[in-house]
């Protein structure tokens, strides 16, 4: 496929999300929109994957940099996290394994639970 | 002629493109996980733009070109799911309520901290979305009266976490399950510790692309609610 045919592709799924994203009352991120409108498309085979291939690749694999200039972005708040560090920095640390713990307790137990299921039904 | 470079976009675009490089580089290098591309890029660009006293609107200029691009980023990552829906619909609910206990302890926990420390309104609505990845996490934060470059750093302390930590997660809290561990990975520190969960196994690095999704969407929608 035409590699400005797949630019065309995704940049208009981005445009169409944009305007979902004004229509709905609420405030939900049009980025999110186009993740889900694009997931619709390739699971209803309307978009194969092959149609966005190598744009989509392009921009996985240099994923990171588009988020720098939001990162330098952060200089201009600097007086404000720096007025309040030492929460931002103990929050940002201590939920990080509480997330791991809940969501890894949570699906092991699912999984082992499922597992015990199956072999009592074999015997 | 200093004026002519300080109102190019270019600028941005090349300062932006050589600050990456540099950090990929140092990376390759060292092979340091702390010397992550994205913190050295930004170290860097942050430098620069001090040291020489450049506006920062000198430099959005050219970078909100790239800040533009966040948009179709996030959306690629729909063919990152599509391309695992066997593992997907092989475990469908653990990977559902995995996310959603996930989304909800991160959420309440930052809420109730936040509560107990006292903390800003503004700084509360930026920390919120710190577990989901950076495009999401800055949109959330952004309509939440919350300020995105915040919401990205704090983004940044969670992911640099849960890449260095990982492995020492899974043994303190007995993870054996593959599966759990990284759904785990993707849930508490997104596309950073997922580089991480791909060492770790094929099944791990699998799971976690796909938390990093569903974690973000179902985080969005509870932001909704609050």
């Amino acid at each position: 496929m035409n590699i400005m045919a797949e630019i065309a592709i995704i940049c208009g799924v981005c445009l169409v999300s944009e305007v979902i994203s004004a229509l709905i009352p609420a405030a939900f991120p049009a980025s999110v929109i186009a993740l889900v409108l694009l997931a619709l498309l390739l699971f209803a085979k309307i978009l194969k994957p092959e149609h966005i291939q190598r744009f989509s690749a392009f921009l996985v694999a240099n994923m990171a940099f588009f988020f720098l200039p939001s990162c330098v972005g952060v200089m201009e708040h600097a007086p404000a996290i720096l007025r309040q560090l030492a929460p931002f920095l103990l929050i940002s640390f201590l939920t990080t394994p509480l997330v791991y713990l809940a969501t890894a307790w949570a699906v092991q137990w699912m999984i082992r639970r499922a597992r015990r299921k199956e072999g009592r039904s074999r015997d | 002629m200093t004026d002519v470079i300080l109102t190019s976009p270019f600028f941005g675009l090349t300062l932006t493109a050589a600050a990456w490089c540099a950090g990929c580089w140092l990376q390759k290098k060292t092979g340091l996980l702390l010397c992550n591309p994205l913190l050295i890029a930004v170290a860097l660009i942050i430098a620069v733009l001090a040291l020489l006293d450049i506006p920062y609107a000198a430099y959005s200029a050219g970078g909100d070109f790239i800040k533009l691009m966040l948009g179709p980023v996030t959306a690629v990552l729909a063919l990152n799911i599509y391309n695992q829906r066997a593992i997907l619909k092989e475990h469908f609910l653990p990977v559902l309520a995995g996310c959603l206990v996930g989304s909800l302890t991160s959420v309440g926990s930052i809420l109730a901290l936040c509560r107990l420390f006292r903390v800003e309104e503004a700084l509360t609505a930026s920390l919120l979305p710190k577990s989901v990845t950076t495009a999401i996490a800055m949109g959330i934060a952004e309509s939440h009266g919350g300020v995105a470059g915040i919401a990205a750093a704090a983004v940044m302390v969670a992911g640099i976490t849960g890449a260095v930590f990982a492995p020492l997660f899974a043994r303190v809290f007995r993870i054996t399950e593959p599966v759990a561990e990284g759904l785990a990975i993707g849930a508490c520190s997104h596309a950073l510790g997922t580089t991480r969960a791909i060492e770790i196994g094929s099944v791990q690095g699998a799971m976690s692309s796909i938390a990093i999704c569903v974690c973000g969407i179902i985080t969005s929608l509870l932001a909704l609610f609050l």
